[in-house]
């Protein structure tokens, strides 16, 4: 209060010199400039999240105007009409096949059931394979006229993929200013409505094959012999059954091909759903290529069921172990070990699987006292299974470290509350411990989940790679077949691709998906782990 | 069941007690289940590839396994004794018993000779990517830890962050290719591969790098601010120098990562085979624009592309082997060196 | 404790608070440190104000921490803040040298303060110039895991001094000055971090005073140290007063009735009491700084 420093600051005494002009570039001081240095460097994961969302899309998103190309063309070229009937054939190739599966029933029924040798069992179902043959014979004529569509669509699709090439080679002789080999680079233009009218005129004669084979099916159904076990008469009234709904069906394949339009265009979600839902993936085709991910998408997700089946009870049990019951000795022994294993390179556990696991699972299934288990034996030896293993012991340590710290976070409170309770340990653990670690113990899981589903090297060399939906039918054999996997794919298949082809795109779209899912699971372990966070504070 | 208790407190069987211990042996049982898998798949490629790296005789290992380049292998009955030789073995052989070319010769691939490129294009590999990533990473956490106020940016960056870890090493290599392969022009090469891979590690190393940086106390921050630092020079004297050695143990993790993938790599940088070596180029600016032979890819080519069999068996375990060796010693020497690390410093 | 009684006997009776600024006060205390020419010590008098606090409001976020704080503070003297925890003593004590920068979310949201007139809070201000002007001991001894030598030279190397034999001066001096001199002379290579606690924290004060500051600023420096080691560094403070300004933070009514000329009591973030030390222990003005220096609540 005495002296009544003035307000406005004055000259800072000679000795108290705390205003400093720092140097100054563009408006910033070294240290500004060092801290945006260092801020550059964070923001590269941003950037580089981006870069890769964006490459992908650039890569990726071509796909779906290709794709619906393809499918116009599909269309256009009559491929769409043709398979209408190939499908009716195909349908009718299921039956037989039914018949041929009956026939080997009946045959085992014949040979252990009635103790015949297998040259009587064959004379004894003499009568069938000639049933057999007749009901698949049936199909001939319209088979044959099939294969004459087929050829003609095939032609007219080279035509205009061939005419396309040209305006290509066109374009780029112009671009290079040839003017004149330009010109003389002859451009036929497809004229679908022409081109197809050939195909379109076989619809009566489609018409009278399908009416030859329908009576001729019908009948051939009269001489179906009858089986020697109830259990496969029953079976042959299925076959009656399905072959009667067949026969139903006929009359709307001849109104599909009546009212097919070639002109119909193709809408844009079709592509995308095409994709989404495709139950097919046919690359380097003669006939249509078709980029669906659901064998993918299922193949991936087998194998992660089966990993995460193995991996959560092993992954899980191994952290409480460690965590509540394992003495200290054991505990700073196996902790490192189990960490240790997670980096075997994935790659190394790959051709662990081709080397000696495939074969030393086959060779397990076929142990008679484990045919009890579904699919065993089996004789695929790069299956669901093998895989599923190989990415079990990948999961394990992701999933044992994460959810040993989740056990770990519980506070030692709680633990010790539950003791001065008079609770035993088992109990403590059980109603105490892991519930109140469940949200970190889940996102553990989430995660050794996302590892799972983006491994790459393991599911292409031992998932088998057979780009199907494996057949489901027979429960949970279902992990004794091969399948093929989104990341598998990707690795198979990109080297051999054109660049900017469909293929290609269609490829950097499985990428996309993969990408996407990843950031899906990731964001929901955060998600609970965070909310786990709250309910603890 | 029991006699009568001596006193009030004394331990009775019951089952209670039994079922508890059982259920400790089931989560035991899983725990050394876990074990032995691991020590499985340890042992099986040790106990088989150690046949290919070691040699009964002096000097105990198979140097050209380690000196040369993968070649054909061709076996043959010549003169009634059975040969088996590597491609330029064969050739030699064949021109100095000319009868020799016309004998009907197995081969197989890749079977014979040894994996120097591949080791050679690992070791670039992971060295080039890893400075790159630790530049980067012990930028950002020095970002993340040091300059950074909570807000919107942090959390987005943090984000980012988290979700990178995320993303499977496939999409990192679709990545790289579109990127780097592609656009920038590079082909497969080893500095698409770098990058590639330095950014798929990019998360690892700045978690690494940040939980170090957090270790150094507060106080040595504020007591050198205190004495009129600026920021950066606190943080170079007296932050970084402390830090650093826990960034680089953590970061050995990093370097196994890196060296194991082999999905990143597959469209970057790596050749199913290369005769030249790396070092064999016309200009230096050559260097960075070549693909090279990579040990997890070439034990992906041998396991895949060539059959099983007693001949090519050798060549397959004994990459695996030594692929294996090498990973497990980075990671147990990060595990220990960590571990080390922890109890040495205690501010 | 054996020092400290004395202490406060001898320090004459001082003026009541307002008018104590023109007053230069006797020093009962022989310096026997030689005092070192810097900038600082001679541009303030003894007594005169130095530090100028008026009408401050200090936020942690939405918080209130400290409530219209006025303050002036003298050259040359000890002042000590007390009260309960979490008063807002360390906190007025880190805006001083606005240490609380580092902290997210924190701002002066009023009010100023000045140190020789100038407003440290003016955007023209350059912290780093202003830390070296006014340093500060921690309550946690924090040497850094350097060699003694090198933490004492730390804050000069910073300066861009070089010269090895003016550095090994200030070292002794500082040293010398900080009273641990004697104990640490044979091994001036070896870590700081291998010294006792007390002799950290005295190595902390060596480090502060090698830059020869004006205001020291120490906060709870004693709270991690034992009864012997805290009598050291009270005497420490009672050598150093003659060449600092000294302002303590101190949990301990005692050490502040044994070291400080002045003692502000803050309670809930607001200035109760500022007075001659004696005052506020004897005859204080307010209740409520009675119910505190007299144990009753705190």
């Amino acid at each position: 209060m005495s002296e009544p420093t003035t307000i406005a600051a004055p000259a800072a005494p000679a000795g108290f010199a705390i205003q400093k002009k720092r140097l100054r570039l563009l408006g910033l001081t070294v240290d500004d400039t060092i801290k945006a240095f260092f801020g550059g460097n964070a923001v590269v994961a941003i950037v580089v999240l981006t870069l890769i969302t964006f490459f992908l899309m650039q890569e990726g998103l071509g796909f779906f105007a290709q794709n619906r190309q393809s499918l116009q063309v599909y269309r256009q070229a009559g491929l769409e009409y043709v398979d209408f009937i190939r499908t009716e054939v195909d349908d009718h190739t299921a039956l037989t096949r039914y018949l041929s599966d009956l026939r080997l029933r009946q045959l085992t029924a014949l040979t252990e059931g009635r103790k015949l040798s297998l040259d009587e069992a064959n004379a004894a179902l003499a009568n069938f394979d000639k049933f057999s043959d007749t009901f698949s014979s049936t199909v001939d004529p319209v088979r044959s006229l099939l294969s004459d569509l087929t050829e003609q669509a095939t032609a007219i699709k080279t035509k205009f993929i061939v005419t396309g090439d040209k305006k290509e080679e066109r374009a780029q002789l112009l671009a290079e200013g040839k003017t004149a080999e330009a010109a003389a680079v002859k451009i036929e233009e497809t004229d679908f409505a022409a081109e197809l009218k050939p195909l379109l005129a076989t619809l009566p004669a489609f018409k009278e094959a399908n009416r030859e084979f329908s009576r001729a099916l019908t009948a051939s159904l009269e001489g179906a012999p009858v089986p020697p076990t109830p259990e496969l008469v029953a079976r042959m009234e299925r076959l009656k059954q399905l072959t009667r709904d067949y026969l139903a069906r006929l009359p709307s394949v001849e109104r599909s091909l009546e009212t097919w339009d070639y002109t119909l265009p193709i809408p844009a979600w079709k592509t995308v759903s095409s994709f989404v839902f495709g139950r097919q993936w046919l690359t380097a085709s003669f006939w249509q290529d078709w980029y669906g991910v659901i064998p993918l998408f299922i193949g991936s997700l087998m194998v992660s069921i089966v990993a995460l089946t193995l991996a959560v009870p092993l992954g899980v049990g191994a952290a409480i172990y460690i965590n509540q019951i394992a003495s200290l000795r054991e505990q700073r022994v196996i902790k490192p070990c189990i960490e240790f294993i997670s980096a075997i390179p994935s790659v190394v556990l790959g051709f662990f699987g081709i080397a000696v696991l495939g074969q030393a699972l086959r060779a397990l299934s076929q142990f008679s006292w484990l045919s009890w288990v579904p699919g065993f034996p089996y004789s695929e030896r790069l299956n669901i299974l093998t895989a599923g293993c190989l990415l079990a012991l990948i999961a394990v340590p992701t999933i044992f470290t994460l959810a040993e710290d989740a056990l770990n976070n519980v506070p030692r409170a709680l633990k010790e509350a539950s003791f001065a309770l008079g609770a035993s340990r088992l109990q403590t653990i059980v109603r105490i411990i892991v519930p109140a670690s469940l949200s970190g113990i889940i996102s553990a899981v989430l995660l050794g989940l996302g590892r799972v589903v983006g491994e790459t090297m393991v599911v292409l060399l031992c998932a088998g790679n057979r780009i199907a939906i494996p057949d489901f039918t027979d429960g949970l054999s279902v992990v004794t077949q091969p399948v093929h996997t989104m990341t598998g794919i990707i690795a198979q298949e990109m080297g051999e691709v054109v660049r900017g082809s469909i293929h290609y795109r269609a490829l950097f779209v499985v990428g996309l998906v993969l990408f996407v899912l990843s950031l899906i699971i990731n964001y929901a372990a955060q998600k609970i782990v965070r909310k786990y966070r709250i309910s603890i504070g | 069941m029991s006699a009568p208790a001596a006193h009030l407190f004394q331990s009775q069987p019951n089952a209670a007690r039994r079922s508890e211990r059982a259920t400790f042996w089931v989560f035991r049982a899983a725990t050394y289940l876990v074990l032995a898998c691991g020590l499985g798949v340890f042992g099986t490629i040790f106990f088989k590839g150690a046949g290919t790296v070691f040699k009964a005789e002096a000097p105990f290992i198979n140097t050209t396994f380690f000196t040369e380049a993968p070649e054909s292998l061709y076996i043959f009955e010549f003169e009634g004794k059975k040969h088996e030789m590597g491609d330029r073995e064969f050739r030699a052989f064949k021109e100095k018993y000319p009868a020799a070319a016309k004998v009907k010769s197995e081969s197989y691939v890749y079977s014979a000779g040894g994996i120097f490129p591949c080791i050679v294009g690992t070791v670039l590999l992971v060295i080039g990517s890893m400075t790159i990533a630790l530049v980067l990473g012990v930028c950002a956490a020095i970002y993340l830890n040091e300059y950074a106020r909570d807000g919107m940016f942090i959390r987005f960056v943090r984000l980012a962050i988290l979700n990178l870890a995320g993303v499977p090493s496939i999409v990192f290599g679709l990545f790289g290719f579109g990127m780097f392969v592609i656009s920038f022009g590079w082909h497969v090469s080893l500095l698409a591969g770098w990058f590639t891979l330095a950014f798929m590690v990019l998360p690892v190393v700045i978690t690494a790098s940040e939980e170090s940086l957090k270790a150094v106390p507060k106080g040595f921050r504020e007591g050198s601010l205190a004495l009129g630092a600026t920021k950066w020079q606190t943080i170079r004297l007296n932050v970084v120098p402390y830090a650093l050695p826990g960034i680089l143990t953590s970061s050995i993790l990093g370097i196994a990562r890196v060296a194991g993938e082999t999905a990143p790599i597959m469209f970057t940088a790596a050749y199913v085979v290369r005769d030249k070596l790396p070092w064999d180029v016309d200009k230096a600016g050559d260097f960075f624009l070549q693909g090279v032979m990579a040990l997890p890819y070439h034990i992906y080519v041998v396991s895949s592309k060539i059959p099983q069999n007693e001949y090519t068996e050798r060549v397959q375990y004994g990459t695996a082997f030594v692929f294996l060796l090498v990973v497990a010693l980075i990671a147990a020497s990060s595990i220990i060196l960590r571990n080390k690390l922890r109890s040495r410093y205690k501010w | 404790m054996v020092i400290a009684a004395p202490i406060l006997m001898d320090t004459p009776p001082s003026a009541p608070a307002k008018s104590s600024a023109e007053k230069p006060s006797v020093r009962p205390m022989p310096s026997f440190v030689p005092s070192a020419a810097g900038p600082g010590a001679s541009t303030a008098p003894i007594g005169k104000t130095l530090v100028d606090i008026s009408h401050l409001d200090f936020f942690y976020n939405t918080s209130q921490a400290l409530h219209d704080i006025n303050l002036k503070i003298e050259a040359k003297n000890v002042t000590a803040f007390i009260g309960p925890s979490g008063c807002g003593k360390s906190t007025l004590l880190r805006c001083l040298n606005r240490m609380n920068d580092l902290i997210d979310g924190t701002r002066v949201a009023r009010g100023t303060i000045k140190i020789h007139g100038v407003d440290i809070y003016q955007p023209d201000v350059d912290v780093i110039e202003l830390r070296k002007r006014v340093g500060m001991v921690f309550q946690k001894s924090n040497p850094f895991p350097k060699s003694i030598y090198e933490n004492i030279t730390f804050g000069l190397r910073l300066q861009g001094m070089n010269d090895s034999a003016k550095l090994d001066e200030i070292v002794e001096k500082s040293l010398r000055g900080a009273a641990l001199w004697d104990e640490v002379k044979d091994r001036l290579g070896a870590s700081g971090l291998g010294l006792s606690g007390g002799q950290q924290q005295r190595l902390c004060i060596a480090r502060a005073i090698a830059v020869e500051p004006e205001v020291i600023l120490m906060d709870e420096p004693c709270s991690a140290l034992d009864p012997v080691a805290t009598a050291k560094v009270e005497e420490l403070i009672q050598e150093l007063r003659s060449r600092f300004t000294i302002i303590i933070v101190t949990h301990n009514m005692q050490q502040a009735a044994r070291c400080s000329d002045k003692t502000a009591f803050f309670y809930l973030g607001k200035l109760i009491e500022f007075a001659d030390t004696r005052d506020i222990f004897t005859k204080p003005a307010n209740a409520q700084t009675e119910a505190y220096v007299s144990g009753r609540f705190g």
